[in-house]
């Protein structure tokens, strides 16, 4: 007996992030082999052409689980009984454009996003924002979508969480599916903090901590470190253009995980409303550990966190503060 | 007769171990079955994508490693290559292939160096090739071609795995795989094929908004020739799956105009169609297309359904030998096998024997491009 199709949303859906993420939906990737799908694409009227490329690729690869796809640049039609939503749409940052432009254009956009959201969408609708300043775009469509629970509404970190597997799992010689539990804590930003204090390899000993066979703290402190954090702009410098594959493959992950569950013992990473765990300030989207079941996110409590990661934690807690308080300074 | 030596009853020991053996023997594959759940991982499949650092390559390698091309339990090993000039782009898809960290894929050689590229590998996807500029007359891009494509048959007959297996995308694909074919003798002519699969999957997907029903409910058209406007997509065979079973199409599409001309046409202009709407040549369906041909060639066809690959012509249907043409295939077993006895109207001899005389036509302008 077939499932009945889910509506899955994304925005900025003629764009390279969403012509990587649609083929990866409409295959399974991100609701499960069974599951078939209804594709709502959404993009604004100068990229309605292309849109409908889109769309008119999709249909010519014969996907048994694309049930249908509707390509639009109107948000009411494009929100309209979505259960999940992907949000790629967003202002780019150009060259010479200070934070406060790309913020204040950004948080104009999902402002009008979320009331299409909170009025069109599905009860209990899932959403993920991916587009950046990822945190802060969330936090301000959570404000102004009120009727969408909050624990609704999350941003991407599992890029970066997936990045530091790839690290990690390099440094180590091993496959990156021995590799698990790295936990990246904060904003979607430089001042993200990937963190292995509790990470794990398989070995054929067992589970075994990642800082007692990587053996390197200087660099696990250190280059480690700094590589997740900027590894987006290293992939800009090669390709000249910003990471598409990896972002729409990491959103597929935040998605299924979230609705199909995390394996035992394994926990993800996800920019989820806080709640104060941690002694990380309520009110922000920060990124925590969080493990999955029956369609709903926990963050994992009670992991010892020590001095130095305290401190990160910290500091990106306060960039994120800051970028609230701009955020609302645009608006108001 | 009883065999019973100092007290312990043989007979009986010998019963037991009887019934054992037969036990083990009728679950074994239970058991074979349990120790498969242990997981017990396979070795990886070594897949190559030459030309991997343009569009269909940026598509196509997430595809690979989440097993959309071999299965979900399939690991593999990706060998990228591209060609000087893209090593940056190249490499940044290395770095994102790891960022991804996808759990079949077990390794990524980015390189522009064809015979590190080449070695080994058990899947060759050729998607790099010379691409038509405005401008360029058909044999100056067949002529930068074939040049190309002598030059990897050599590497790939030389390092390359014994059964790899061939997918030319890169256009005139048929031509390319025809040129690979001649100039790497030692890999058997069943191993090269050609990608008509996007223009099969569109005309399913044609053929299902026709009749306003999902494309999963469409199967059998086929794709016959040339993988260029010559193309004949032929609905004569076509079933669709409905609460009454499966019907030839014939009795669903009222329209037999419609079957033979507009929906033909739709099917052989669409790629310039989706070029006109994006700015860019397809590269999402192409990719797609591509996992789905080699999927079903490794895997197997459905039972009832065939699909369309350009393969060498074994003079099936009055195709004439030696050309690398597209036909309705099943798939069973890592091979693939015409159908056969297909009745072919007059409209569709027309059609087929004019794609075998353009293809024929290439073949010759590639020789004379070889020649000069």
């Amino acid at each position: 007996m077939a499932k009945e199709p889910v509506r899955v949303l994304v925005t900025g859906a003629a764009g390279q992030i969403g012509y990587a993420l649609v083929p990866m939906i409409a295959r399974g990737i991100m609701l499960g082999a069974d599951q078939p799908v209804i594709l709502h694409m959404l993009d604004i009227p100068p990229a309605a052409e292309a849109l409908n490329g889109v769309k008119m690729e999709l249909i010519d690869a014969a996907f048994p689980l694309l049930k249908g796809v509707v390509a639009t640049t109107d948000a009411v039609e494009g929100c309209t009984g979505v259960n999940v939503a992907v949000m790629v749409g967003g202002f780019p940052r150009k060259e010479g454009m200070e934070r406060k432009d790309v913020m204040s254009k950004n948080v104009s956009i999902y402002k009008s996003q979320a009331a299409a959201l909170e009025k069109h969408a599905a009860p209990n609708c899932k959403v993920l924002v991916v587009a950046n300043p990822a945190n802060t775009n969330a936090l301000i469509l959570k404000e102004f979508a009120p009727s969408i629970p909050e624990k609704n509404i999350t941003c991407l970190t599992r890029l970066d969480h997936n990045r530091a597997l790839g690290q990690v799992s390099e440094r180590l010689s091993v496959p990156v599916s021995d590799v698990k539990n790295v936990i990246i804590w904060g904003n979607h930003s430089s001042t993200q903090y990937p963190d292995v204090n509790h990470a794990t390899v398989k070995t054929s000993s067992g589970e075994k901590p990642v800082r007692e066979l990587v053996k390197n703290d200087e660099w696990l402190n250190g280059e480690f470190i700094s590589t997740v954090q900027q590894r987006g702009a290293a992939i800009i410098k090669a390709r000249k253009l910003s990471s598409a594959l990896s972002a729409a493959s990491s959103a597929c992950d935040h998605i299924r995980d979230w609705v199909v569950g995390t394996p035992e013992g394994t926990f993800v990473s996800m920019g989820v409303y806080s709640d104060g765990s941690y002694n990380v300030p309520s009110g922000l989207i920060y990124s925590f550990p969080v493990t999955c079941r029956n369609g709903e996110w926990t963050i994992v409590q009670g992991l010892p966190i020590d001095e130095v990661s305290r401190k990160k934690m910290d500091l990106t807690a306060e960039e994120l503060k800051e970028e609230k308080d701009l955020a609302y300074s645009c608006l108001s | 007769m009883d065999f019973v030596i100092e007290g312990i009853d043989y007979t009986s020991v010998i019963q037991k171990a009887l019934v054992l053996l037969s036990c083990v023997a009728l679950s074994w594959k239970m058991i074979i079955y349990m120790c498969n759940l242990l997981n017990i991982e396979q070795d990886p499949i070594r897949v190559l994508i030459t030309g991997a650092a343009g569009n269909i390559g940026y598509a196509i390698a997430p595809m690979i490693a989440r097993g959309m091309m071999l299965g979900p339990d399939q690991p593999m090993i990706l060998h990228l290559l591209d060609i000087e000039p893209t090593s940056r782009s190249l490499e940044a898809l290395k770095m994102e292939l790891q960022d991804s960290a996808f759990p079949l894929l077990k390794g990524v050689i980015a390189t522009t160096n064809v015979v590190e590229a080449c070695k080994d590998v058990n899947i060759a996807i050729m998607i790099g090739g010379y691409p038509r500029m405005a401008g360029m007359e058909r044999k100056d891009v067949m002529s930068k071609n074939v040049v190309i494509y002598k030059a990897q048959a050599s590497a790939l007959e030389n390092y390359a795995s014994e059964d790899c297996k061939v997918l030319v995308v890169a256009n005139p694909a048929n031509t390319n795989a025809l040129i690979l074919k001649e100039f790497a003798p030692s890999i058997p002519e069943e191993n090269i094929t050609c990608l008509t699969r996007l223009d099969h999957n569109r005309a399913l997907a044609q053929l299902a908004d026709k009749l306003s029903v999902p494309v999963s409910s469409v199967k059998n058209v086929i794709v016959w020739g040339n993988h260029s406007s010559t193309q004949y997509p032929d609905s004569n065979h076509v079933t669709v799956s409905t609460q009454a079973g499966d019907r030839p199409i014939k009795e669903l599409v009222t329209d037999q105009n419609w079957l033979k001309n507009e929906f033909i046409a739709e099917v052989q202009q669409r790629g310039a169609a989706v070029l006109r709407a994006r700015r860019q040549s397809s590269a999402l369906s192409a990719a797609s297309a591509a996992c789905d041909h080699i999927r079903d060639w490794f895997l197997g066809t459905p039972k009832g359904t065939w699909v369309s690959m350009g393969v060498c012509s074994d003079g099936s249907y009055g195709i004439p030998p030696g050309l690398v043409y597209s036909f309705p295939v099943i798939c069973e077993k890592g091979s693939w096998k015409i159908v056969q006895g297909l009745s072919i109207d007059e409209f569709s001899r027309e059609k087929m024997d004019d794609s075998a005389r353009e293809l024929a036509e290439e073949k010759d302008l590639a020789y004379s491009c070889l020649n000069a």
